[in-house]
């Protein structure tokens, strides 16, 4: 097993990518995904693995610099490890030859030159210019080449201007073993990158999402917080009980003789491949200083009302504020509203003091479906996997 | 909605200035006044902040052009794809971003991300405008040389997934391109990603401008030149 760099997506994959495979990075546009390439070309130099390191795009120094800077860690001590194609010699592949043929020939010998000469075993490829100049079926041609031996891991980085036909395509036509898709989210904060384990060969794991944050070189994944709030007896802990897989309420009898939450609720699940944790924060004034705090690098929130008290609504307009201040997706669920005398949606948003833009879900906490329904279209937003 | 102010009296009075979320088009013959123009609708008004991409000018250089125009560097960032392939360890601040060279569309749409983030965390300048979403002028100077290095597929594809995320962010950008490098199917092309274009032309050494896209102004042909970083028209 040759290791990506990056522990937690080693476990996800038992282990590394078995010897032999081909790996695709594959970035969206703007997503700091250069990263994992980078983990990944380090950790088989630490292993003493000979690589081949294809960039077209930029010149050895310039990419040793990058690579420095992004991991924290120089390339100089492996130098004896790695061969290079770089800018310069695709400019000589371009200038010395007559036509595309003659481009993709001439790369082709580059490579499995270089590769047979240094016994590589791992190739680091940049595509996204290779396959510009030969095109997707001359691209894979390339990526042909570098498989000297059967043993020969092949990694590749690609640029996705296309979309999910592109990643189709590398999945079908050139049977990549392991493709893992880098994202972002689309809102402009809170802003989040996160990865799709979309496909692995020797793996029978599900397709998974995971955000994650780069800090001093290194991949760290992490895992979204969604926070429940709201005014107190709106049926917030009942909420993620009934949305987790795993959850515990921090409950003591409150003055009514109900029981109310005096520090949080917690809960976890999984969903869409996304490991989701919940927080639920306490709704009496008393708590209202732990409230901020619960809200702060939150992902998203739910307000939760009860929708036969309009006179809860002035409460919940604080919760509001706070999650307004915060920048948060959100989403707010009218919940009890199996009961009789609810308010209406006008009545709702009048209350608040709220356009459109924000949706209301009418739910009984008790419900199971309900809650799902309300995380699931939280989740979504958060992603901007639907408007 | 938030306007972007062009700093054209005459423009700025009637409609109020560009739109947040639009793309605008810079269309212009060599020697044209079009970089100076396009500086001049990216320099950033008090609580704005400006970010340039540059493939044919060194970050200092672009500096200096801003400093002429007595903006406060603190607003600016430049992500320049020029200087990193001579001086490969130039090292990246939050205002001053480097690229290895303008074929390197994963490292420009990197390192656009980052400094978006950097103002929206208010990371970017140590006097923040607290205005939210933070309003943020978009220069790429210019999609001439880009299209120099990278197929114009590759590019239109690429400036889709730009254009949609100035739209995104509430932001306004200008695009360079040279009308008289490419032919028109290519400018046609890129006009589809645009709200609006202004386009410039060069007659009997006068120079003039007309701008298509904004509303309520005119898209006659304008006499202009520019007074210290400062379009005046007639």
């Amino acid at each position: 097993m040759i290791s990506t760099g990056i522990n937690g997506i080693d476990e996800m994959l038992g282990g590394g990518i078995p010897k032999g495979s081909r790996v695709l990075y594959s970035l969206e546009p703007g997503v700091d995904g250069q990263i994992f390439m980078i983990s990944t070309l380090i950790s088989a130099l630490s292993k003493g693995l000979s690589c081949l390191v294809i960039i077209p795009h930029t010149t050895f120094d310039v990419f040793k610099h990058e690579a420095a800077t992004k991991r924290g860690c120089t390339l100089e001590i492996f130098n004896k490890k790695i061969a290079y194609i770089d800018a310069v010699d695709r400019d000589r592949i371009q200038k010395s030859s007559r036509n595309r043929k003659d481009i993709q020939n001439a790369w082709e010998i580059r490579v499995k030159k270089l590769c047979t000469e240094n016994a590589v075993e791992v190739v680091f490829l940049y595509l996204d210019l290779i396959y510009e100049d030969l095109g997707l079926d001359g691209a894979f041609a390339i990526v042909d080449s570098a498989k000297t031996s059967k043993k020969t891991t092949l990694i590749v980085e690609n640029l996705n201007l296309e979309g999910r036909h592109l990643i189709d395509a590398f999945l079908t036509d050139s049977k990549f073993d392991l493709i893992i898709t880098l994202n972002s989210s689309l809102h402009s904060l809170p802003r989040f990158n996160y990865f799709t384990l979309l496909h692995a060969s020797w793996s029978k794991i599900p397709s998974r999402s995971v955000p994650f944050i780069t800090t001093q070189g290194k991949v760290v994944l992490y895992i979204p917080k969604i926070v429940i709030t709201g005014p107190s007896q709106t049926g917030k802990s009942t909420f993620v009980k009934n949305a987790s897989d795993i959850g515990f309420s921090i409950d003591r009898k409150g003055t009514t003789g109900d029981p109310t939450t005096v520090a949080m609720d917690f809960g976890w699940l999984n969903w869409k491949d996304f490991d989701i944790t919940l927080y639920g924060t306490p709704g009496e004034p008393r708590f209202d200083s732990l409230v901020p705090k619960l809200l702060s690098h939150a992902m998203g929130a739910v307000l939760m009302i009860d929708a036969t008290k309009p006179q809860s609504l002035e409460r919940a307009r604080y919760h509001l504020k706070l999650m307004i201040e915060k920048h948060l997706v959100m989403i707010i669920a009218a919940n009890k509203s199996d009961l009789p005398d609810t308010m209406s949606d006008s009545e709702i948003r009048k209350g608040l003091k709220i356009d459109k833009n924000i949706p209301i879900f009418f739910i009984s906490a008790n419900r199971k479906a309900d809650v799902k329904l309300v995380l699931e279209t939280l989740v979504d937003f958060i992603v901007q996997m639907s408007p | 909605m938030y306007n972007f102010k062009s700093g054209i009296s005459q423009i700025d009075q009637v409609t109020g200035g560009f739109e947040s979320g639009t793309n605008f088009l810079i269309l212009a013959p060599s020697m044209s006044l079009a970089e100076e123009l396009a500086f001049s609708l990216t320099k950033p008004f008090p609580g704005e902040y400006a970010i340039v991409l540059s493939t044919n000018d060194r970050a200092s250089e672009i500096v200096e052009a801003f400093k002429m125009m007595n903006i406060d560097k603190r607003y600016v960032g430049i992500i320049d794809a020029i200087t990193k392939s001579s001086i490969p360890g130039i090292t990246d601040t939050n205002r001053l971003m480097f690229v290895a060279s303008p074929t390197d569309l994963t490292g420009i749409g990197i390192k656009f991300s980052k400094m978006v983030e950097l103002i929206f965390d208010g990371e970017f300048s140590d006097g923040e405008s607290g205005l939210f979403p933070p309003p943020i002028r978009f220069c790429v100077n210019s999609i001439s040389t880009l299209l120099m290095y990278r197929k114009l597929e590759v590019l239109y594809q690429f400036l889709h997934v730009l254009t949609s995320k100035v739209k995104k962010i509430d932001g306004v950008c200008f695009y360079l391109l040279n009308n008289e490098s490419f032919d028109e199917k290519t400018i046609s092309l890129i006009k589809q990603l645009m709200n609006g274009v202004v386009e410039v032309k060069i007659d009997q050494n006068n120079q003039y401008l007309r701008i298509q896209g904004l509303k309520g102004v005119s898209s006659d042909w304008m006499k202009f030149l520019m007074q210290k970083g400062q379009v005046v028209i007639g």
